[in-house]
């Protein structure tokens, strides 16, 4: 073998452990799943009987799916508005320039980022257990996975913020409260309005998810159209769904590309 | 001797006025859209309230966690059934998304149709919801982690698609410009030119996709889709509180693990060059 080819093989070594790795895992994990490629063909003319069976959509549902739709994104809203609530006053206590207490701020930084770390469903069904099914417990999931979110990019932003109005509003004696109000929000405002529309888009795909786990909505339509096996009803709730999801993109690109094309609040 | 001329009205009220009255009619309607969502939700402070016993009592119920749960071999079955689903899921999901991105990517497609189909492709995935796909796959494959596998693999082509595609377009032009000189095939430029460039980002990236994956296994559990959300799901409906505060305690514990992995693969990943 001449000298060439052997560099070039050599160039690959270190890729066969990760490699072999690799297909250890990905063999196992098919196995625990019980991946099977049969059950895939045999799905092939189970779905396309699924479509005619859906098509077309129970024209008739599309006036009962209004309201659960509407409730849908309503949790979603006042969720996003909670969670946006609680994430500003986590976010101003986190922030350094704003909070001269170390511990009190690592403490909120410690809290926000053991929410991000629980998952949506563990909360979810825990404020089930406690409140009872209903958008109840949906609002406050919802509020609660934004906390850690926003109160985190909240405090970053905070952080970020020019010093020097700061540090003059500061040297003329001005309050806490009056730093907060004329040297920080007028830089910070834009981007916590933009992340918490952002927010918004995914708590609405969160509140549809929701709507399955017992929180009411349009997804718990959805999928007891599904489990009824009343498929063109499912298809009209799946447009439905379809059309939230891409209204409120939408929506929150609308208001962070035109309104925020100019400076709030300066 | 000149006067100076001193202005007599200061800019900022005038500024006030303005952004104020822009701002006060948004601020209304927000408020009163607001207040009619609480309305019509039936959300009021006394829910709170009453929420706050509930809570103690439910607390008291699950105390103390019944770790016998594990002796059923199902349970911890099932949260290898998760992790699992979720690896896969973004395995395949990661495989599938990679031609997709070449044809999505201005350097390596030139045909602007096909770039638009692809691209169109994978922001249509990014809006469909991943309940949607799960009670559709659930219909077509039945339940089982099987169908979660299928779901969270469809449900990572929009982003990683999209992701891989913009890595691909961010590459150093040169070393594919003089592939291409000397004559190389299409196929030669993206290995030799493309894939050592964006090889660490895309693993990176999939790497991230698993952490949102490991979450979406969870609730797929919910609706059919097989792992520990099916078993957690079922104790609390069950009021069986305790065991289900042993599996929450074990499912956090497995997710922050797998997720630090994944965290530590990444940091090691950035920055490094493989397949030089």
């Amino acid at each position: 073998m001449n000298l060439a080819s052997v560099k070039g093989l050599a160039r690959y070594r270190a890729l066969i452990l990760p490699t072999a790795i690799l297909t250890l895992l990905v063999w196992g994990a098919a196995i625990v799943t019980r991946v099977n490629l049969a059950t895939l063909v045999d799905g092939i003319p189970r779905g396309v009987a699924l479509w005619r069976h859906m098509f077309p959509p129970a024209w008739d549902a599309f006036s009962e799916l209004l309201a659960p739709a509407l409730e849908t994104v309503q949790i979603a809203f006042v969720g996003t508005v909670f969670g946006v609530l609680f994430a500003l006053v986590v976010g101003f206590v986190a922030a350094a320039n704003i909070n001269s207490n170390r511990i009190g701020r690592e403490t909120a930084r410690g809290l926000l980022s053991a929410e991000r770390a629980l998952p949506d469903l563990i909360t979810l069904l825990l404020f089930v257990a406690i409140v009872g099914l209903g958008p109840f417990p949906g609002v406050m999931a919802v509020a609660l996975s934004s906390v850690g979110m926003l109160g985190k990019l909240f405090a970053d932003a905070i952080e970020e913020v020019d010093p020097r109005p700061v540090e003059a509003l500061g040297a003329i004696g001005a309050t806490k409260a009056q730093i907060i109000r004329f040297a920080v929000l007028p830089q910070v405002l834009p981007s916590f309005i933009a992340n918490s529309m952002f927010r918004f888009d995914i708590n609405i795909r969160m509140s549809i998810f929701l709507g399955a786990v017992g929180a009411g909505g349009i997804g718990f339509h959805l999928v007891s159209a599904v489990r009824l096996l009343e498929y063109q009803a499912a298809l009209s709730a799946i447009v439905v769904v379809l059309v939230l999801v891409l209204a409120c993109e939408k929506l929150s690109d609308i208001v962070r590309t035109k309104i925020f094309g100019q400076a709030v609040l300066r | 001797m000149r006067t100076l001329r001193i202005p007599t009205q200061v800019h900022p009220p005038v500024y006030y006025e303005r952004w104020y009255r822009r701002w006060f009619w948004v601020g209304v309607i927000f408020a009163v859209v607001f207040a009619w969502s609480l309305a019509s939700l039936n959300i009021n402070l006394r829910l709170f309230w009453e929420g706050i016993p509930h809570f103690l009592r439910l607390l008291s119920e699950m105390f103390p966690p019944n770790w016998a749960v594990f002796t059923r071999g199902r349970v911890l079955w099932s949260i290898l059934e998760a992790l699992s689903m979720a690896f896969l899921g973004t395995f395949i999901g990661a495989i599938l998304s990679f031609p997709l991105a070449l044809l999505g990517a201005k350097n390596i497609t030139p045909s602007p149709v096909v770039r638009a189909l692809a691209k169109g492709l994978m922001a249509a995935e990014r809006a469909v919801p991943t309940l949607i796909i799960i009670l559709l796959l659930v219909v077509v494959v039945g339940l089982g982690p099987f169908a979660g596998v299928i779901a969270i693999s469809l449900g990572s082509i929009g982003m990683l698609g999209k992701l891989f595609a913009e890595a691909m377009e961010d590459v150093d032009p040169k070393p594919l410009e003089s592939l291409t000189s000397t004559g190389a095939t299409r196929l030669q430029v993206i290995r030799y030119a493309i894939l050592p460039q964006v090889l660490p980002s895309l693993v990176a990236n999939s790497l991230y996709r698993f952490d949102i994956n490991l979450r979406a296994a969870l609730f797929l559990g919910v609706v059919g889709g097989g792992g520990i959300g099916f078993e957690l799901h079922m104790a609390m409906n069950l009021f069986r509180y305790r065991d289900a505060l042993a599996i929450t305690v074990m499912t956090l514990g497995v997710v922050w693990l797998a997720e630090a992995i994944s965290d530590r693969l990444r940091r090691q990943i950035i920055g490094r060059e493989l397949l030089q």
